[in-house]
């Protein structure tokens, strides 16, 4: 429960922001290659360069830590690498990544909503359907 | 009354004048997100304290579940309730948009084709391991599938840049 708390608020807080200052952790590769605006890459790096920092520091004062991290086999990096290319080429065409989708639904742009239904309706077609058949045909 | 009005006004446009940029909305969500898995359990598996993809999964499937009695995976962190990240930010851009005076609604152009496109970033996600932002929250994390991940949506943001503006040009 302490979770569902926890990221219900942050979701709160990181929607309210979304909104206001329009960031889209696709959009700043996108705007950057197509006109040079580095706004919200600079949006994307400061999350990574944060995040980065953060691990550590929270976990030096007593929060849990993460990792140590192995390599990964073959088959769970190509695939890693094929769903990630997947989400980044069909976020560009859809106008967005999934949190930017989300933000502009919630300001009533229809478009968005059907992509957070079909999103939604994506992670039962994947667990029902896909995943099974990816298990099935994968060695 | 004039002279109120003209002490109060400058202050108040100031105030609806504060920006909030990506650069901060960035600082916050990484703060957030790593304070969500480290210190509120959002946790295992590391790295998840911030995922669209991840958690509207949790969400969706811990539901279906809950009403069908299926068993659909969910992630150890949403297993007694799951994690509301998706409704927070619906109800945080909400509010956002209504205070500001943002909000209208838009019809649709191609409501088929965004359902589609819906369908196919979460499943890419899922089998990535997550969307956009926790593939670079697991960047930051160090981990080595993270990373080999974030460059692979990296590449197909650029390689799809590229097939729009060729589209546009021709």
């Amino acid at each position: 429960m302490t979770a569902a708390v926890a990221t219900l608020v942050a979701g709160v807080v990181l929607g309210y922001l979304g909104q206001r200052s329009r960031m889209c952790f696709v959009g700043g590769i996108r705007d950057f290659m197509l006109i040079r605006d580095g706004y919200l890459l600079r949006g994307l790096l400061a999350f990574g360069l944060t995040a980065w920092l953060a691990f550590p520091l929270l976990a030096a004062i007593g929060g849990a830590g993460v990792g140590p991290f192995g390599l990964p086999d073959a088959l769970t990096a190509i695939l890693t690498m094929c769903g990630a290319f997947g989400v980044g080429y069909v976020s560009t065409l859809a106008n967005g990544c999934p949190f930017r989708q989300h933000v502009l639904a919630a300001q009533g742009v229809v478009s968005s909503g059907t992509y957070v239904a079909g999103f939604f309706a994506g992670a039962v077609i994947f667990h029902m359907w896909a995943a099974p058949l990816l298990l099935r045909v994968l060695p | 009354m004039a002279t109120v009005v003209e002490a109060v006004a400058p202050a108040r446009s100031h105030r609806t004048r504060m920006r909030i940029t990506a650069t901060m909305t960035g600082v916050v969500g990484a703060l957030l997100a790593v304070i969500a898995g480290s210190l509120f359990d959002v946790r295992p598996p590391d790295a998840y304290g911030l995922c669209m993809a991840c958690h509207a999964r949790d969400l969706v499937n811990w539901t279906v579940n809950a009403a069908a009695g299926t068993r659909l995976t969910v992630a150890p962190a949403s297993l007694v309730f799951p994690v509301l990240t998706p409704v927070g930010v619906l109800l945080g851009a909400l509010l956002a948009a209504r205070t500001s005076g943002e909000f209208r609604w838009q019809r649709p152009e191609h409501p088929l084709k965004t359902f589609l496109y819906g369908v196919a970033v979460m499943n890419c996600a899922l089998l990535a391991g997550g969307c956009s932002i926790r593939l670079l929250l697991r960047t930051a994390a160090g981990e080595p599938l993270g990373v080999i991940g974030f460059g692979a949506l990296a590449a197909g943001v650029i390689l799809a840049t590229q097939w729009l503006r060729w589209r546009a040009a021709r």
